[in-house]
């Protein structure tokens, strides 16, 4: 019966009712956009980050990580590159070999991590021929072509084809210069490594440095499913010994850390609009409660006990959640689908997320956990703003309340 | 000798003892045995619906004891008060008497469904009651859709529904024309006849009071009067 007189007792007042619905629904609904658009933004930065810079693992001489010094090396990388090619678990494996040195233009001079490449194996691992602005992605086959990154063009006031000089010890640390032409300006979706990052040949840079034909710096391999990544990194440290392993995760600290405070203020902001829609609640309830003080009077005097009082006013706020919440996943789950697929232009704040490494396009995504703390939150927000209410109603003393006009 | 059903004794009732006091009811005694009609008259403020509410359990006295059919009420505590007028005390009040959400067929079958009755029992004693009142045709009607008068009828119908040991009433007839005030007080009449049921109800109307076989005037807060009569 409870049940019954709480269902009808919110239909009394159906324009009020639906307020408070429409409410649920919005804050169900802007939770879930909220949450999509977020997780979408930092998915975008992980991908943007693995696939296009940092891959899934890298491996490097234990020592390799603290100085960047070329005479750190892994060995017999050709034969390791081969045997992980031959893993059905791993989409695409690299070797690279890194100096750290300078870039000389006829103007000026700046600081710059120098990767030799292996060009064909660059395309599948971070896809660095899509970069490409102007000129060609090594197409001239020279031993002296330098990609260089268009922020870094800048900066030396240099063109394609303009004359470069990089300069870097080699692993016997004798001072190397050595001249290339820019064959190719690239622009990533990390503007602050455009500046840094400059790619050349590997035989070439792999001579210059006087490393064996088997050397290199840096094995980084993409995996095809995530899930694999602690068993294939176990994997490699049985197949490559005394190297130091380690995920992108550690690798980039940082990114870990953005994840995290867009984690915070996700609940944050989630949290906020709940805060809004529990005074919402409270406000409806609480009026409710009000003005049937002499009916509930009635109902204490004919023998309906506290508890059931309270009862009643606790189910018509879960009633009303209950309709609204629903309706906010649905709302959510629609917008979270089609924005996933079409995806949300925010090319107007581009350039300042670029430096961050973010592309321009996000698309809103949720995992099945996240809409279940959604739905719970709301639902845990319903019943507590329903607490107050129902707890005014037990304030009541029947007589007093019968009196009331 | 008829059963006693209730004993008021020394009963007093001030409101705002702290501040301004008021003394709503002041030292009453009050022996009302069972199958008696009783009305309690005086004018606006002299502690009618006071007296009514502490007879039922719904107000607190200041000071004195009620006991109904032996037990002491204004010993109980609030959720055993609560069970006690459900089993024990019909109440029918000037107003906002019904669910408002219900039909009359569920407002008269609420007490019963908090009794825990079988539904099936439930439905024949509801129809029964109803009939009672002369409503039995509007069984499925709302109280919005309702008269005040048959909305009073439908509030006697539940407060007779838990076969209470008594009926109070405050002011019941105040909201209806004069038609539907003797209809309403036939049917109060016959219940007490045939029944035995006991009521005891506040009013100012003449015509409610010419029914009564007791009448009980209240002055100031005192019983100013106390006689019987042979009801017209």
């Amino acid at each position: 019966m409870l049940f019954q007189i709480a269902w009808r007792n919110i239909w009394r007042n159906a324009s009020r009712s639906l307020v408070v619905i429409s409410s649920i629904i919005i804050g169900i609904w802007a939770g879930i956009f909220i949450l999509s658009f977020s997780w979408g933004l930092y998915k975008n930065n992980i991908n943007e980050s693995v696939y296009r810079q940092l891959s899934h693992i890298q491996i490097h001489h234990p020592t390799f990580g603290y100085e960047k010094d070329s005479k750190f090396t892994i060995q017999n990388t050709d034969a390791i590159l081969k045997q992980f090619q031959s893993d059905g678990r791993i989409a695409s494996v690299s070797a690279r070999v890194i100096a750290t040195g300078m870039i000389t233009s006829p103007t000026t001079a700046s600081g710059v991590n120098i990767y030799g490449i292996h060009p064909p194996s660059e395309i599948t691992q971070i896809a660095l021929n899509q970069s490409i602005k102007k000129g060609t992605y090594f197409e001239s086959g020279k031993d002296n072509a330098i990609l260089i990154g268009e922020k870094l063009a800048k900066k030396l006031k240099i063109k394609l084809k303009s004359k470069v000089v990089l300069t870097f010890t080699n692993v016997n640390t004798d001072i190397v210069s050595a001249a290339f032409r820019v064959g190719g300006i690239y622009r990533s979706k990390n503007s602050s490594l455009d500046e840094v990052n400059v790619y050349v040949p590997q035989n070439h840079l792999r001579e210059l440095l006087e490393l064996k034909p088997s050397e290199s710096n840096e094995i980084a391999i993409l995996i095809k499913d995530e899930l694999q990544l602690e068993a294939i990194k176990n994997d490699c440290k049985t197949l490559v010994s005394n190297a130091k392993i380690e995920d992108w995760k550690e690798l980039s600290p940082e990114l870990s850390l953005i994840i995290e405070s867009f984690n915070l203020y996700t609940y944050i902001i989630s949290g906020l609009i709940l805060l809004a829609l529990t005074f919402g609640i409270i406000n409806t309830m609480l009026m409710s409660v009000l003005e049937r003080i002499r009916e509930l009077g009635m109902l204490m005097a004919i023998g309906l006990n506290k508890r059931k009082i309270f009862i009643m006013i606790m189910l018509e706020t879960m009633y009303l959640t209950v309709l609204g919440c629903p309706i906010g996943l649905l709302f959510g789950w629609l917008t979270v689908s089609v924005l996933g697929k079409i995806g949300i232009n925010i090319s107007m704040f581009s350039e300042g997320l670029a430096s961050y490494g973010f592309s321009s396009m996000i698309y809103p995504e949720l995992d099945q956990e996240k809409y279940i703390i959604i739905v719970t939150m709301c639902l845990v927000t319903a019943i507590l703003s329903a607490i107050y209410p129902a707890y005014k109603a037990l304030q009541l003393n029947p007589s007093e309340a019968i009196r009331k006009i | 000798m008829a059963k006693t059903i209730i004993d008021a004794h020394n009963v007093s009732k001030t409101f705002n003892p702290k501040t301004v006091p008021v003394h709503a009811v002041q030292n009453v005694h009050l022996h009302i045995e069972e199958g008696e009609f009783i009305a309690l008259v005086g004018p606006s403020g002299s502690g009618k619906s006071t007296l009514l509410n502490m007879m039922g359990g719904l107000d607190e006295p200041t000071a004195g004891t009620v006991f109904i059919d032996g037990v002491e009420i204004t010993k109980l505590s609030e959720n055993k008060l609560i069970d006690f007028r459900l089993h024990n005390i019909g109440f029918v009040f000037q107003s906002f008497n019904l669910i408002p959400v219900l039909t009359a067929k569920e407002n008269v079958g609420f007490v019963l469904q908090l009794q825990h009755m079988s539904k099936k029992e439930r439905e024949k004693r509801v129809l029964n009651l109803l009939k009672e009142v002369g409503l039995e045709d509007k069984i499925n009607s709302k109280p919005g859709e309702l008269s005040g008068g048959q909305q009073q009828r439908v509030a006697v119908a539940r407060a007779l529904a838990s076969k209470p040991k008594i009926i109070l009433a405050d002011e019941p007839t105040a909201n209806l024309d004069s038609k539907a005030a003797a209809n309403l007080l036939d049917i109060m009449a016959k219940l007490n006849k045939e029944e035995k049921i006991t009521f005891l109800f506040s009013t100012h109307d003449q015509r409610v009071i010419k029914k009564a076989r007791r009448v009980i005037t209240l002055v100031d807060g005192k019983i100013d009067s106390d006689v019987e009569q042979s009801p017209t």
